[in-house]
């Protein structure tokens, strides 16, 4: 048996910080087509036009990634836990998370891993946006300040061997956020309905189903995923727990 | 050539000297006899000083002093006047293309040009072609001034001859310069190399050598990329410079819409020059390998114009990290879609 339960997964500056970056990492992408290829990309009305919502997309993004830094670093204090794989995750919650995708989904078991406010993403997650929020998005970031300050950051860009070098990374980087983008989407409508994971972005309320003969609060030795009965550590932990209460 | 010119030749040709007030052998000879004094800087004033290396190599050194100067009499220097031709008196077509412009009210030829030191584009540097220009138009103003409308105005001002966008000349090349930093460091304030400087990082060779190593006179993508790799301090910029000038000075809408330059498959950018410096004070143009500066990286590291210098080796790259990003939504979509029947009763149960 089982019953619905709401859990407050998304609080309001992180959906704020969400939505700011995906209208910004979109026009950012569109714009840098047309800057790019302007010979067959014409979204925007001119070649200029374009690159002058290129650079506003770019510096509200840049300052959005800062205040959500700011946030989970400083406010929060919640970075390191969120966003950094642990042991178990590497050992076994990737391979797990990889094996679901790739093979249980299509079975219709459910996910080994549930959402927590503490534990927002499965380690497959945490890798991913691990490279994505620390490595792509800060090196995109850079490379789009030095190109945006040519004549003023003329010795950093010959630091780094030249502008053509700048703008190679540039692009490349971008490509990446744009595949990484794809994924993204298409992951995120993998829920029980197409938009049960979009849902807590807008609300901030993710609908979860809560298993009668699950304890409710973990242990501290528990990982941080929340296995369900159709994996080998149900059984091992349900013979924890009922020692522990013994 | 216009009828003065044609009558100059003759009477040169001719041998009739004595139309000059002065008894000239061979044309260097006779060129001589003015540069005796006036290619002496101690002795001449700045505005009446020639530079010897400089007008040498000029087309005004071959038909001489006397075909502009031709009625000096032969009392000179006494304080008289010293003649000279109107410069339409040749460059007749040259002349009312300029009248039509802007330029035309402000200042006439020898504004630009020092008839003494006159180069093509293709003979100097792209930075040099706007340092004329700067004698009058001052570079700050002038920044401010574009940056109205123009981004990075003082890029495209230091990166870019003003009568590219100026003038409406045609069959665009990428002409590249050596720079160097005044320090000597790697980062310093870079300016153009000199003949002198290169010559001694040269040690002795050629200093086309620096970068042409085998001597071919030709710059292959190799050299090229040999020459940005190992060297420290030497830079090469680039400028996007018209081949055919025009002189009708003015500004073109055409050239506020930023896909004049800003668009791939230019025919500018498959070819390109380096302007090596010559001992003389001119440069040398050495061929460019065809579409070097559309080389990825180290082609031409410091030049790149956007949309138009892309590398397509990159394009593909990218284009191979998206189609990566896409295996998930298309092949496990497909899948999913394929499978749906095994979780709709679970679905329907959230």
């Amino acid at each position: 048996m089982s019953e619905k339960k709401r859990i407050y997964l998304q609080p309001v500056p992180v959906r704020i910080w969400h939505w700011i970056n995906a209208f910004g990492i979109i026009t950012l992408i569109l714009t840098g087509a047309q800057i790019r290829f302007p010979e067959s990309v014409t979204i925007f009305p001119s070649y200029k036009s374009a690159i002058e919502v290129h650079n506003v997309a770019g510096l509200t993004v840049a300052i959005s990634f800062s205040f959500w830094f700011f946030y989970y670093k400083m406010v929060r204090n919640t970075l390191d836990k969120l966003y950094i794989p642990d042991e178990e995750d590497l050992k076994h919650g990737l391979l797990r998370q990889l094996l679901y995708y790739c093979f249980w989904y299509f079975l219709g078991k459910p996910s080994p891993y549930h959402a927590t406010p503490d534990h927002k993403f499965n380690p497959m997650q945490k890798s991913a946006y691990l490279a994505v929020m620390f490595v792509l998005m800060p090196l995109v970031g850079l490379t789009g300040i030095l190109l945006l300050n040519v004549t003023p950051l003329r010795v950093l860009i010959l630091m780094w061997g030249g502008i053509k070098i700048i703008v190679a990374l540039h692009f490349l980087l971008a490509c990446s956020l744009l595949a990484f983008l794809c994924t993204h989407v298409y992951l995120a409508t993998l829920g029980k309905t197409p938009l049960a994971y979009i849902k807590p972005m807008v609300t901030g309320w993710e609908d979860v189903e809560e298993h009668e003969e699950k304890e409710p609060e973990a242990p501290a030795t528990r990982p941080a995923y929340r296995p369900v009965r159709h994996y080998p550590e149900y059984a091992q932990m349900q013979q924890q727990e009922q020692r522990n209460n013994g | 050539m216009s009828l003065t010119l044609i009558a100059c030749v003759c009477l040169l040709a001719t041998g009739q000297s004595g139309a000059w007030g002065f008894s000239y052998g061979d044309q260097a000879e006779r060129n001589e006899a003015c540069l005796a004094c006036h290619g002496d800087a101690r002795e001449m004033a700045a505005g009446s000083f020639i530079n010897r290396k400089q007008f040498t190599q000029t087309t005004h050194s071959i038909i001489g002093c006397q075909a502009c100067h031709g009625a000096v009499m032969p009392s000179h220097p006494d304080g008289g006047k010293v003649p000279r031709a109107e410069c339409r008196d040749c460059h007749l077509e040259v002349n009312e293309e300029y009248a039509a412009g802007l330029h035309a009210a402000k200042t006439g030829c020898s504004g630009c040009h020092n008839p003494h030191v006159v180069e093509s584009p293709k003979e100097i540097s792209g930075q040099e072609i706007n340092q004329i220009c700067s004698a009058c138009h001052n570079a700050l103003e002038m920044t401010a001034k574009h940056g109205e409308w123009l981004p990075q105005s003082e890029l495209h001002l230091r990166m870019l001859p003003c009568i590219t966008c100026h003038t409406g000349s045609k069959e665009y090349f990428i002409s590249m310069y050596i720079v160097k930093s005044k320090d000597g460091s790697r980062f310093g304030k870079q300016e153009v190399a000199g003949y002198d400087e290169l010559k001694r990082l040269a040690a002795g060779r050629e200093i086309v050598s620096l970068i042409d190593t085998n001597r071919d006179n030709y710059v292959s993508l190799e050299e090229l990329r040999i020459f940005n790799r190992t060297q420290k301090s030497l830079r090469l910029h680039g400028m996007m410079t018209p081949g055919t000038v025009s002189h009708k000075f003015e500004i073109l809408d055409n050239r506020r819409n930023c896909t004049f330059c800003h668009t791939s498959g230019s025919a500018a950018m498959q070819t390109s020059f380096i302007a090596m410096p010559e001992e003389n004070g001119t440069f040398k143009r050495v061929a460019v390998e065809k579409g070097a500066v559309l080389d990825a990286l180290y082609g031409t590291p410091d030049f790149y114009m956007m949309g138009s210098t892309k590398s397509t080796r990159l394009n593909g790259i990218g284009l191979a990290i998206i189609c990566g990003g896409l295996i998930m939504p298309v092949g496990h979509g497909f899948l999913r879609f394929l499978t749906r029947k095994n979780r709709k009763g679970k679905e329907h149960q959230s």
